[in-house]
């Protein structure tokens, strides 16, 4: 029967092929936090219609002695334009979050406090000769607006800060929760605070101008109740979010980590194969770099978690380590296993210098190794089919197997027995009692 | 497998049947069908064995396994344990409805317990990985072929751990439930490395003798219920 499945293996659609690429692409303007001096609009704006940035911040600067509509507009496009979002290649984004390569995302910088302070000089100093000169908003409105907008701006800020694309993807959009329900520490919490009173202290001198003053504590009693009523309405949902942001930024956490270890997997099997394209001339080495890769593919894929101070994660490291050296595969099969003490440790020492000399000098295309611990005793069994050699005839002064081997479990009450013919191949035995 | 002493026939007869175009010795070549998802795969194992083997059909995922094992009737499929559609289990399981004699070799490069010990309890009647050489591949098809076991180091190191732990003297003894000493002894022996002809040498008994063990702890293996067996299936989520 002719081979139908085989001469059309299925191609598989590349990533992110479908879906993403049905929609045709609109063009958004987006917020541009580099070189952002507030959120980030201006720039944007600048980007998206290819004006200097500078035009279009003198352009709301003078809107915003235009009956601050400059400031209205600010306020109204942060809320609408959604921040810069870039999605790099997993490999590139896995690199950049263990630190491989510098942040795609410049560092903040860090502010010059001298053009901060002449520019809210110079910026007071228009408005007052705005206000002055009978052109601008009118004082009852003012500062509670300018009051408004500073509290506004500083709760927005907050909301707006380099974790926003964080807080954007785990609050599943809702950004303005954002400052309540995650993480952010005290200056946030405090910012917030202020931001907050601020508004509010708007709200009481809006209250205090149209009302008398004497009515002011009821006002403001009322508004306490109703704040407090719509805050127990809401309890419940925020404390949902605020759940489902935890669970969701632990999942992230977690996705995280598993998508660099497989970068890292990966980046190591392209290092692997441009290793084997070297040295194609030499087919042990090719082997050789295959072997070390498939076992740690292996070991990533299938492994169970071993614990670091076990038997069976030193025997596998004494082993890997011969493998790698000789060139040798050293198969390593464990009945059981146990925690490592100093008798252990000196057996694993012997079964690697056994693996060694099985390498060296037995020949053999491929060394056994076999572990087996029970209540009482742990056994360890090095095995080749090579070319053996007369056990009698070994000269005392081969520090090999007498010294290490032999001497080695006799000083920790261990024992060990070589077996071996001229061309049988040889097994090492080796005990210990736990 | 990993027996040089079975290499050797298979070895020279094959060379035999390549260099001088000359008929099997015995027979005409085993059949078998190669189930694996990756195609790579398939193509190197059907060159590999392709000489003493014919490879009458591949499957890629479990529907087209079904089919093609039961359309084909090979002696042999070389089943990955890995595949679309539910695995290798559910191919034997699908399979073994219609065909309970039909016979298989799982095959993989997942040395995990569960899956190996998953795939021999569903009916495989033995178990490699896919690191195996073409020549000790075609020893180990012929041994499933003629219905024996094929038990690798590893598998033989899976099977002492599942059923160790001390025995229960005064329980009933079911016969499943436990490894009779002289199976212990062959499952150390190959889990040590030693092929079937050297394990009979070391314990003096004939390589029928070694094979008969070997298929009888398979089939406690596949049988039994034991209590730790099922507990310890348990742990590492099998049942």
């Amino acid at each position: 029967m002719p081979a139908a499945g085989a001469s059309a293996p299925p191609v598989p659609a590349p990533p992110g092929a479908t879906g993403r690429e049905t929609q045709p692409a609109v063009r958004r303007a987006v917020r541009v936090s580099d070189g952002a001096v507030l959120g980030g609009v201006c720039t944007g704006l600048a980007q998206h219609f290819g004006w200097p940035v500078l035009v279009v911040r003198v352009v709301f600067v003078g809107l915003a002695l235009a009956q601050l509509f400059g400031v209205l507009a600010y306020g109204a496009l942060w809320l609408l334009m959604p921040a810069a979002s870039s999605v790099a290649a997993p490999g590139l984004e896995s690199a950049t979050r263990s630190g491989l390569r510098p942040d795609g995302r410049p560092r903040r910088r860090s502010v010059d406090w001298g053009a901060v302070l002449a520019l809210a000089a110079l910026g007071t100093g228009l408005l007052w000769l705005v206000q002055t000169s009978g052109l601008g908003v009118s004082q009852r409105l003012f500062w509670p607006v300018a009051f408004a907008c500073v509290g506004a701006a500083l709760v927005w800020r907050q909301a707006d800060t380099s974790a926003q694309h964080r807080w954007r993807a785990e609050a599943g959009g809702r950004v303005w929760l954002a400052p309540f329900v995650a993480r952010g520490g005290w200056p946030a919490l405090v910012r917030v605070i202020v931001g907050l009173g601020l508004v509010g202290a708007a709200f009481g001198l809006v209250v205090a101008q149209y009302s008398q003053l004497a009515e002011l504590p009821q006002v403001l009693a009322m508004t306490l109740l109703a704040l407090a009523g719509l805050a127990v309405v809401l309890a419940p949902w925020l404390h949902r979010s605020r759940t489902a942001l935890n669970q969701a930024r632990a999942d992230k956490v977690r996705a995280d980590e598993r998508a660099d270890m497989a970068a890292h997997l990966h980046d190591s099997v392209l290092q692997t194969l441009a290793l084997i394209q070297r040295q194609a001339e030499d087919p042990r080495a090719v082997s050789q770099l295959a072997r070390r890769q498939e076992r740690e593919l292996r070991g990533w894929l299938y492994a169970d978690d071993v614990p670091e101070a076990s038997l069976r994660a030193a025997l596998t490291a004494a082993a890997a380590e011969v493998e790698d050296e000789r060139g040798v595969p050293v198969e390593v099969v464990m009945v059981g296993d146990c925690e490592t003490s100093d008798a252990v440790q000196a057996l694993v020492r012997a079964a690697r210098e056994a693996m060694v000399n099985a390498a060296k000098h037995s020949g053999a295309d491929k060394i056994d190794v076999y572990a087996e611990v029970t209540d009482t005793e742990v056994e360890v069994f090095v095995r080749d089919r090579g070319a053996g050699f007369d056990v009698d005839a070994v000269a005392e002064d081969r520090y090999g197997v007498r010294g290490s081997i032999l001497n080695r479990m006799a000083r920790h009450g261990g024992r060990a027995s070589i077996r071996s013919q001229p061309g049988d191949g040889t097994e090492v035995r080796l005990e210990v009692t736990r | 497998m990993t027996q040089p002493d079975g290499l050797a026939p298979s070895g020279a007869a094959s060379t035999a049947a390549a260099d001088a175009e000359a008929p099997q010795p015995e027979r005409a070549p085993l059949r078998v069908v190669v189930v694996d998802d990756h195609a790579m795969f398939r193509t190197g194992v059907k060159a590999e064995i392709g000489r003493s083997l014919a490879v009458v059909g591949e499957a890629e995922d479990v529907d087209s396994a079904v089919r093609v094992v039961l359309a084909t009737h090979p002696d042999v499929v070389l089943l990955d344990v890995h595949l679309p559609g539910g695995g290798g289990v559910e191919v034997l399981r699908r399979v073994h409805e219609r065909e309970p004699d039909q016979r298989f070799l799982a095959l993989s490069v997942s040395d995990a317990a569960e899956d190996v010990i998953g795939v021999i309890r569903g009916g495989a009647r033995g178990y490699v990985t896919k690191s195996i050489s073409g020549p000790e591949l075609v020893d180990a098809v012929r041994r499933v072929a003629e219905g024996d076991a094929v038990f690798s180091p590893r598998l033989a190191g899976f099977v002492l751990d599942a059923f160790s732990g001390a025995i229960d003297v005064a329980a009933v003894d079911e016969d499943l439930d436990r490894l009779s000493v002289r199976e212990r002894e062959v499952m150390r022996l190959i889990a040590r490395g030693y092929a079937y002809k050297e394990v009979a040498k070391e314990l003096f008994i004939s390589i029928k003798t070694v094979e008969t063990h070997v298929s009888s702890v398979l089939r406690k293996l596949q049988l039994s219920n034991r209590h730790q067996l099922t507990r310890w299936a348990t742990d590492r989520r099998l049942v």
